[in-house]
């Protein structure tokens, strides 16, 4: 765009003839349409964090929803549309997408976004995992072999996967490695300063006991403190059966925990079922960035969650 | 997860308890550590920007060891029946054992290959190739291109293997024209992402030497060969619905070593919520194929068959489906075959289902054949997903 604005009168009229005056509006016309990375990620925290470090010279999607269990996409011919077309392509990896990523990718005809290529961005490189397993069988229900994939709900992870995805950007578009940089570091800044507020706030709750649905919380409760000591589902991806439910009862009762957590995508009856015999409550917490409509960003989504669990201990404590 | 298997078997009157088991070993990769150590590095000199992985003591970045083994999975098919007519009315057999092999080939392409131990009779199985293609990845100007031997890509359902389709029985129009198992013959098939930004279109072009054997299309003693096309269309309604629209043609010789003529249309639409996803959902699909076959004689027929199929899932592990068929035979336009089905489907894991099925038949008005089927599947190993 500047260098039409730029381009001064008296240099215009220098251009006598039609032929090079056409060359060069060309010229800069092509320069001025840079065009913007097309940018394709499997979850919405990903597509937010792209579009915050690729600025202006990105155009950035998600495919699933914030309020979609991640684990069951359909993967729909339009995703397919889209993905043909992309200049990178940023999962989360670790197998939760495993289930509708790869046939998208087989069906998209774009070498660019396949695994190796450069526009393939698995976010979770350097990320340090838990739940790790030494050994898998299904028999211990829907386990994630390479470690437990809800990475990004631990806010000190949204700087690694800033950094996978700054990677990508300064690969595919070097030209611009300045305003990216930037980018990231006002990203990273702004997480810094978010984070240090959050721990604050947390503060008085750490080691608070709390029962989730499914497991997919141990990054968040490491890094704010709080500690999961069951689960509604007797093996991920199961849903509660009633002896469950009794042990979940059982242990929040002798443990005097009174918060259960869920995803927006599973329904709470069994979690409130739980609640009414402890006395306790359901927090439903956003999974992900566009979980409801107040959480926009990647800082709102622990904004969120750190102001409804607090909300949820206060209106519980003895 | 017992109690509920126990109760679901009982409510079904099975007592079927599958145990999965697949142990493997895990190695931690030096290679991936020192490799993951270098890229921080680099990306350190590169963006001077200094990524700060957060210290977590329990936390491991040691990913689990990589293979250049291919994917496998078998899924296994088992079935009980009751029927009205004949002798032997009460019976069961484990229809097929399948194995999927599956894997990218190199950059440029990927293969599958899936082997069949199906039942030939008598207790005696059959090891028969059902699909073994190559698919390319990088061809340019949005094509893709398989060569092998594969499912042909017609109508709606013809690509999906057996034990993935939402009944038991197989609608009475595929029987009909292409067989129990469907068309699935060897050549390539070139399909091409039409560059349309507002909807998606699928063109698919398919030239086949022609099924070994088969009701409709069969190998020709000369130089014909089977020829095939398919567009696909597909809308998002809503973020919750969607719509395809499929146009199927295809040419080739048949029984009578002359030519038969196919158009089929297929439209299927799909609602299930974004949000609570594993609830409750429902797909109306309908198809239709109209065939022109000339006979032995020179004299021509036409005859027709398709079928209207409703699922409804009742909760998270239940499905409901309804299906009505009519279907002529390519050489019979007075075949006038009727099925209705039921099936209720219960669904333990994404691995493991059993269905129940209620099927009623009649042709060329004679009597009405009833049958109850009891059909379990399983899967183990790395099985993809299936297509949308």
């Amino acid at each position: 765009m500047p260098l039409l604005h730029t381009i001064p009168e008296k240099t215009m009229t220098r251009y006598k003839h039609p032929g090079l005056l056409l060359l060069f509006l060309l010229t800069a016309w092509t320069a001025q349409a840079q065009p913007r990375l097309k940018v394709v990620a499997t979850l919405p925290d990903l597509e937010y964090i792209a579009a915050y470090v690729g600025g202006d010279h990105v155009e950035a999607f998600s495919i699933a929803t914030g309020y979609q269990n991640p684990h069951f996409v359909d993967p729909k011919p339009s995703y397919i549309v889209r993905l043909s077309r992309a200049d990178m392509f940023i999962t989360v990896g670790l197998d939760l997408e495993t289930g509708w990523v790869p046939p998208l990718l087989n069906s998209a005809r774009n070498d660019k976004i396949l695994k190796g290529g450069p526009g393939y961005v698995d976010a979770s490189i350097n990320i340090p995992l838990l739940e790790v397993p030494a050994s898998v069988s299904r028999e211990q229900g829907d386990i994630h072999i390479y470690g437990n994939p809800h990475y990004w709900l631990d806010p000190r992870n949204g700087r690694i996967i800033a950094q996978n995805i700054y990677d990508a950007l300064v690969r595919l578009q070097p030209e611009s490695q300045a305003d990216f940089a930037e980018n990231l570091r006002r990203f990273n800044a702004e997480l810094d300063a978010k984070i240090a507020g959050w721990a604050v706030k947390m503060a008085p709750y750490q080691g608070t006991k709390i029962i989730a649905y499914h497991n997919q919380w141990p990054y968040f409760d490491q890094h704010f403190g709080i500690e999961i000591v069951g689960f509604m589902e007797p093996k991920p991806g199961l849903p509660p059966t009633p002896s469950q439910l009794a042990k979940v009862i059982g242990i929040m009762k002798q443990q005097g925990i009174k918060v259960i957590i869920i995803a927006p995508y599973f329904k709470a009856d069994a979690a409130e079922l739980v609640a009414r015999r402890v006395d306790g409550r359901v927090v439903t917490l956003a999974s992900s960035v566009g979980a409801f409509k107040e959480v926009k960003t990647y800082f709102d989504l622990f904004d969120y969650n750190v102001n409804a669990l607090i909300e949820a201990f206060q209106a519980t404590a003895p | 997860m017992n109690v509920l298997l126990r109760k679901g078997g009982l409510g079904l009157g099975l007592g079927l308890l599958f145990l999965i088991r697949a142990a493997a070993a895990q190695v931690p990769d030096s290679a991936a550590v020192a490799d993951s150590l270098l890229i921080q590095d680099l990306a350190r000199e590169l963006g001077q920007v200094t990524p700060s992985p957060p210290p977590a003591p329990a936390a491991t970045t040691t990913r689990a060891s990589p293979t250049l083994n291919p994917n496998i999975s078998v899924v296994s098919d088992f079935r009980a029946w009751y029927t009205s007519e004949g002798e032997r009315k009460v019976d069961g057999q484990l229809q097929e054992a399948e194995t999927a092999i599956q894997s990218f080939v190199d950059p440029y392409a990927r293969a599958d290959i899936f082997i069949s131990a199906g039942n030939a009779g008598d207790g005696e199985f059959e090891f028969e190739l059902e699909e073994a293609y190559l698919t390319t990845l990088s061809l340019p100007h949005q094509l893709q291109l398989k060569a092998g031997k594969f499912r042909s890509n017609l109508g709606k359902i013809n690509r999906t293997h057996p034990h993935a389709l939402p009944f038991i029985d197989v609608p009475a129009v595929y029987v009909n024209y292409f067989g129990e198992e469907g068309l699935n013959d060897q050549g390539v098939s070139l399909s091409w992402l039409l560059p349309n930004t507002r909807f998606f279109q699928d063109l698919t072009v398919e030239v086949t030497r022609g099924p070994g054997e088969g009701p409709g299309f069969v190998v020709a003693g000369d130089n014909r060969l089977l020829y095939l096309a398919h567009l696909k269309n597909f809308w998002d309604l809503t973020e919750n619905a969607t719509l395809e629209l499929g146009f199927s043609g295809a040419a080739g010789p048949n029984v009578d070593d002359r030519t038969l003529w196919l158009g089929g249309v297929d439209l299927t639409y799909k609602w299930k919520p974004l949000r609570f996803n594993a609830y409750h959902s429902f797909t109306l699909q309908a198809e239709s194929f109209f065939a022109r076959n000339t006979l032995a004689g020179g004299g021509h027929v036409a005859t027709w068959g398709g079928y209207v199929m409703g699922r409804y899932q009742l909760a998270r592990r239940w499905f409901l489906v309804g299906r009505y068929d009519h279907s002529d035979r390519p050489d019979n336009p007075d075949w006038d075959e009727q099925v209705a089905s039921l099936t209720l489907g219960w669904f333990a894991t994404e691995f493991q289902k059993v269905e129940l099925g209620l099927r009623s038949a009649s042709a060329q008005g004679e009597d009405r054949n009833y049958q109850v089927l009891l059909r379990a599947v399983f899967v183990i190993g790395a099985h993809g997903a299936h297509e949308y």
